[in-house]
């Protein structure tokens, strides 16, 4: 703990330390000077030492192994609690929310769609290690390494709690996000959780007005609804939901054997603990086993339809991608060619391109999104049949647990149990 | 400190905090809403001091006046941004003191409860309504979904769709026999016919492929005589009479010959063969060919350009400034060539009979094509640069059918060619974006290149003294000499953006969109003077002996001297706007106006 003030002073140290024109961008045309003075040339930051790069993979390895430990032995959410703030200062406002292992997945994504794209082995660690490490222990990743997580986590003040239906309900978006991120990525149209990131503005000091709004509103709703952005957005937080599942080994509410004391129950300010399971449910769910071979073989069908609906709107989705978008403004409207002001078609009209070869590569990706909205509709479909079929789904529970999948290894709970080991 | 002393000072904090927070916030937002309209690049102040400055660019004080500006706005923006910033750093930390003094306060007010009886469902209702809520969910998705399909159509297959229909049928040249008289106003004599008929019920009767007969060309001294290209002999704005009208006014009647409404709008300019004048005229149903009695005013007969194949059903869009009927005719006594925005070209006898027609291919052209026609002999020059490429095609005059068809390292433009005699031969002269060159007519070679261009390249070349000028608004005016491709000298201050140069006794005329006339020195680019007008210029000078003659958008004809000083000898008033450049024939001058075609003579 003497540590912590130490190492806050060499965190600050070094991001005040930080060059400014690392972070400077030309907002102007070059004035024109009279008096001979000749504007310095424009330089390019060299990029991040590989050195730098391997520190970070470190730097989450061990933060990830430090939560584990944490987490299953050490049983302490004070620990987790200061891990959780280093991991903030340094993920998120030292190196600017970039890298994170949100948006790597789009990295990976493209990675394995176009050839010609390679990702680095940083990339690929900070992809892999929290699917591993959750696969080991529950989303320790969650609990104090992803900034995204933890900026939330610190603003909650009084959580509501929210009704399970909703909760159940809107859980399945992040699985919508995760479809419609891959397919974009995939297509080389956008990172679209990277653009739509609502924290990394304030990270950097500074975003679009929208985002900015957007990232201070998440934060607001976040004091009164724990971690909104992970549960009912984040695309990887879907992803390690389904790997955490299979955990084996995860955080445990009690130390030892649970009393039932029920004091738990309302710790958890993100609906992540499960109720011992009454029989009336068990029977009531018995009763219904019908429904669920009815919904499971819908489950094709749905596919089938999502499929449909999706791909019938591949054009629409498309029109994210900047050839297909310029194609679509300079067939529909020509006189666009006039606006001086508009920098998209006046630098293509600048360029080497001719209408043939953009209209070409925008029938080409309107084509590869014909194929992928096939996919990720499908996608959608199997996910939304899964969460129908959860429901007729139970198990049969006779303590406290923690959900598996919705437990971000806070260990708030371990505070409020009773039990010593 | 007791628990309730920490409790105050966490809430008192807490309360500070979050006032602080707003403060804040409320600041920083002013601040957005002030840095956006203080942006110098929105500056409607300084757009509107530019403005003026481009009407008078030698004005020092306004120079002054708008660098003071700029920095003024460039300081205010910076200071903004500055507090932006600051307060941005100030609103973190109050937000994270805030954030801490609630925590404190909530973890020491609260207390751990005895748990009460959920009042929410059970979970057997939670699971049902959670099961609707997904298919209320994925219903909704699939709505949007395919509401998103339907009020989107895809554009890309319909665009590929109609390049497709009117790609152009290279072997297919429209040959129609000279009888055809479908296209003429004049009824052909009977007794005409009828020889015909008998001529062919004597030949002999062996199904012979006839060729063409090939009808003599023009000299360079019958093609001075004449107007037979936009901007006169050779499109280089050059003509060769001495007896012209310098007074008339359009309004009054002056000098005017004879004024008859244009049949048909368009934006080309009227070309002369003896007492024939050519004009086109075009809107989305129709393209003709109209033409007069140069000395009466009499329309004699109109063709009209359809049934062409390849030409597309729908004609391209197209920008009212430009429209589909923008390329002027050339002439060569025995034909008139004419081309439209749909891509068809047309070739008529000088009694409006056709003799072939093709498509060369729908243009890909924002505004539409407007490159004019220039002729050589047996040879047609097509200055055909869209979207897609810079290409020249040079079609035979007598069959249509290609000669040389070649594709130039360059993009869209607007300019038209002109023919160039260099050491003997002709070159022809052409402009693109980036580059101005010139090109055997014999084999279509690149001669010669300068990439000097940029833009919107409208303006066509000019030739004279043995050098090229060519010279576009926003990018440069250069002098290159044609026999080695040299630059011999370039600048940038006074630059047209749709009128052409015009080389005149050793001088070079400019003029501008921003009512300026200018003369320079052809030779060595060196400044004379220039002169404001009332307003700017579309249609491009004429030089005809020591007079130029060039005729402002409000339809206002300067006449200068061709001197070293702005002598200007008239000023006359049409009544009306003029976007095309006159045509002129001994004693006489033809203007084309938006509504009427002007004859003027003394």
């Amino acid at each position: 703990m003497k540590l912590i003030p130490l190492i806050t002073v060499i965190l600050l140290i070094y991001t005040a330390a930080l060059p400014e024109d690392v972070l400077a961008q030309q907002r102007f045309p070059a004035p024109e000077f009279e008096s001979g003075y000749e504007l310095p040339d424009v330089v390019t930051p060299e990029p991040r030492a590989l050195a730098n790069e391997y520190a970070d993979v470190f730097l989450l390895a061990s933060f990830l192994l430090f939560t584990s430990w944490l987490v299953i032995k050490k049983r302490s959410r004070k620990w987790i609690l200061w891990l959780s703030v280093f991991a903030l200062l340094y993920f998120g406002f030292i190196r600017n929310g970039c890298i994170c292992s949100v948006g790597s997945l789009q990295n990976m994504t493209l990675s394995l769609s176009d050839p010609v794209y390679a990702v680095s082995y940083t990339v690929i660690a900070f992809f892999m290690l929290p699917l591993i490490f959750s696969l080991a222990y529950g989303r320790v990743f969650c609990a104090s390494a992803c900034p995204l997580g933890v900026i939330q986590d610190l603003v909650i003040i009084r959580p509501a709690k929210v009704p399970l239906w909703v909760q159940k309900s809107l859980g399945m978006f992040p699985f919508v996000y995760l479809a419609l991120a891959i397919l974009y990525a995939a297509t080389g149209t956008d990172f679209i959780i990277c653009r739509y990131d609502p924290f990394v503005g304030i990270f950097r000091m500074g975003a679009e007005f929208h985002l900015v709004i957007l990232g201070i509103s998440f934060l607001l709703i976040g004091m009164f609804v724990g971690r909104p952005y992970c549960r009912f957005v984040c695309p990887y937080g879907a992803l390690l939901k389904v790997t955490s599942l299979f955990s084996k080994r995860h955080l445990s509410i009690t130390p030892a054997q649970c009393i039932k004391c029920r004091l738990c129950e309302d710790s958890c300010p993100f609906g992540a603990i499960e109720k011992p399971t009454p029989d009336k449910l068990v029977s009531k769910i018995k009763q219904r086993s019908g429904r669920f071979m009815l919904y499971a073989a819908v489950i094709p069908l749905l596919m089938l339809a999502f499929g449909l609906a999706f791909s019938s709107s591949h054009i629409f989705l498309a029109r994210a991608h900047p050839d297909v978008y310029l194609a679509h403004l300079l067939i529909n409207e020509p006189e666009v060619m006039q606006d001086t002001e508009n920098l998209d078609v006046q630098t293509f009209l600048g360029s080497d391109r001719t209408m043939e070869e953009l209209v070409d590569s925008a029938a080409s990706i309107q084509a590869t999104f014909r194929t992928g909205t096939w996919l990720a509709g499908a996608f959608i479909g199997l996910v939304a049949g899964l969460f129908i079929i959860s429901q007729y789904i139970v198990r049969r529970r006779t303590v406290f647990e923690p959900n598996r999948g919705d437990c971000y290894s806070c260990g708030r709970c371990m505070e409020y149990c009773p039990v010593e080991k | 400190m007791d628990i309730n002393n920490n409790i105050k000072i966490a809430k008192r904090t807490a309360v500070v905090a979050g006032t602080f927070c707003l403060f804040i916030s409320l600041l920083l937002l002013l601040n957005f809403i002030q840095m956006k309209s203080a942006d110098p690049l929105e500056s409607e102040v300084l757009e509107t001091l530019v403005q003026r400055l481009s009407m008078e660019p030698g004005n020092e004080q306004l120079k002054e006046e708008i660098r003071q500006f700029d920095l003024m706005a460039r300081k205010a923006y910076f200071t903004s941004l500055w507090q932006v910033r600051t307060g941005g750093y100030l609103l973190l930390f109050a937000a994270v003191i805030l954030v801490t003094s609630l925590r404190i306060y909530h973890s020491l007010i609260s207390k751990i409860e005895k748990p009460e009886q959920d009042e929410e469902p059970d979970d057997f209702t939670a699971r049902t309504l959670a099961r609707r809520w997904i298919l209320s969910g994925t219903a909704i998705l699939i709505f949007l979904a395919l509401l998103a399909a339907f009020t989107l159509t895809d554009p890309i297959e319909a665009y590929i769709a109609s390049v497709e229909d009117t790609e152009e049928p290279e072997s297919e040249v429209e040959r129609i026999e000279i009888t055809d008289a479908e296209t003429r106003t004049e009824e052909p004599e009977e007794e005409e016919v009828v020889v015909v008929e008998e001529i062919a019920e004597h030949t002999t009767p062996e199904p012979v492929a006839e060729e063409p007969e090939v009808p003599s060309f023009p000299g360079e001294s019958t093609i001075k005589e004449n107007h037979n290209a936009l901007r006169g002999p050779f499109g280089k704005g050059i003509v060769y009479h001495n007896d012209l009208p310098t007074e008339w006014n359009g309004e009054s009647g002056q000098n005017i010959l004879w004024k008859v409404p244009v049949p048909l709008h368009a934006f080309s300019s009227p070309v002369i063969w003896d007492n024939k004048l050519f004009i086109t005229g075009a809107d989305e149903n129709q393209r003709k060919v109209f033409c007069f009695d140069r000395h009466t005013g009499d329309l004699l007969w109109e063709a009209t350009a359809d049934n062409i194949a390849g030409s597309p059903d729908t004609p391209p869009r197209t920008t009212p400034d430009t429209g589909l009927g923008a390329p002027s005719s050339t002439t060569d006594g025995n034909a008139v060539y004419s081309i439209f925005g749909t891509g068809d070209i047309i070739a008529l006898d000088m009694e409006g009979n056709r003799i072939w027609a093709k498509n060369l291919g729908v243009p890909d052209n924002h505004y539409g094509h407007s490159s004019s026609l220039i002729s050589h002999e047996e040879k047609l020059f097509v200055q055909y640069d869209d979207l897609n490429r810079g290409r020249i095609v040079c079609l035979n005059v007598l069959t249509g059918e290609i000669i040389w068809d070649i594709t130039r390292d360059s993009g869209i433009s607007w300019a038209s060619p002109i023919l160039a005699g260099v050491n003997g031969n002709y070159q022809l002269i052409v402009k693109g974006n980036p580059i101005v060159a010139g090109y055997d007519i014999e084999t279509g070679r690149e001669l010669w290149t300068v990439s000097a261009m940029a833009g919107e390249v409208g303006p066509s070349p000019a030739f004279g003294g043995g050098l090229v000028y060519a010279a576009n608004e926003y990018a440069a005016m250069v002098a290159v000499n044609p026999v080695s491709g040299e630059v011999v000298w370039e600048d940038n201050y006074y630059l047209p953006e749709v009128s052409s140069p015009v080389y005149g006794n050793g001088y070079l005329f400019i003029a501008t969109t921003y009512a300026v006339v200018a003369c320079m020195d052809a030779e060595t680019g060196e400044h004379h003077w220039e002169f404001d007008t009332e307003d700017i210029f579309y249609s491009s000078p004429v030089v005809a002996g020591n007079l130029l003659f060039v005729t402002d958008i409000s339809g206002n004809t300067y006449i200068f001297e061709t001197d070293s000083e702005p002598n200007l000898i008239a000023k006359n008033i049409l009544g009306e706007q003029v976007y095309t450049t006159p045509a002129f024939a001994a004693g006489r001058i033809y203007i084309r106006g938006e509504e009427n075609l002007y004859c003027i003579g003394n």
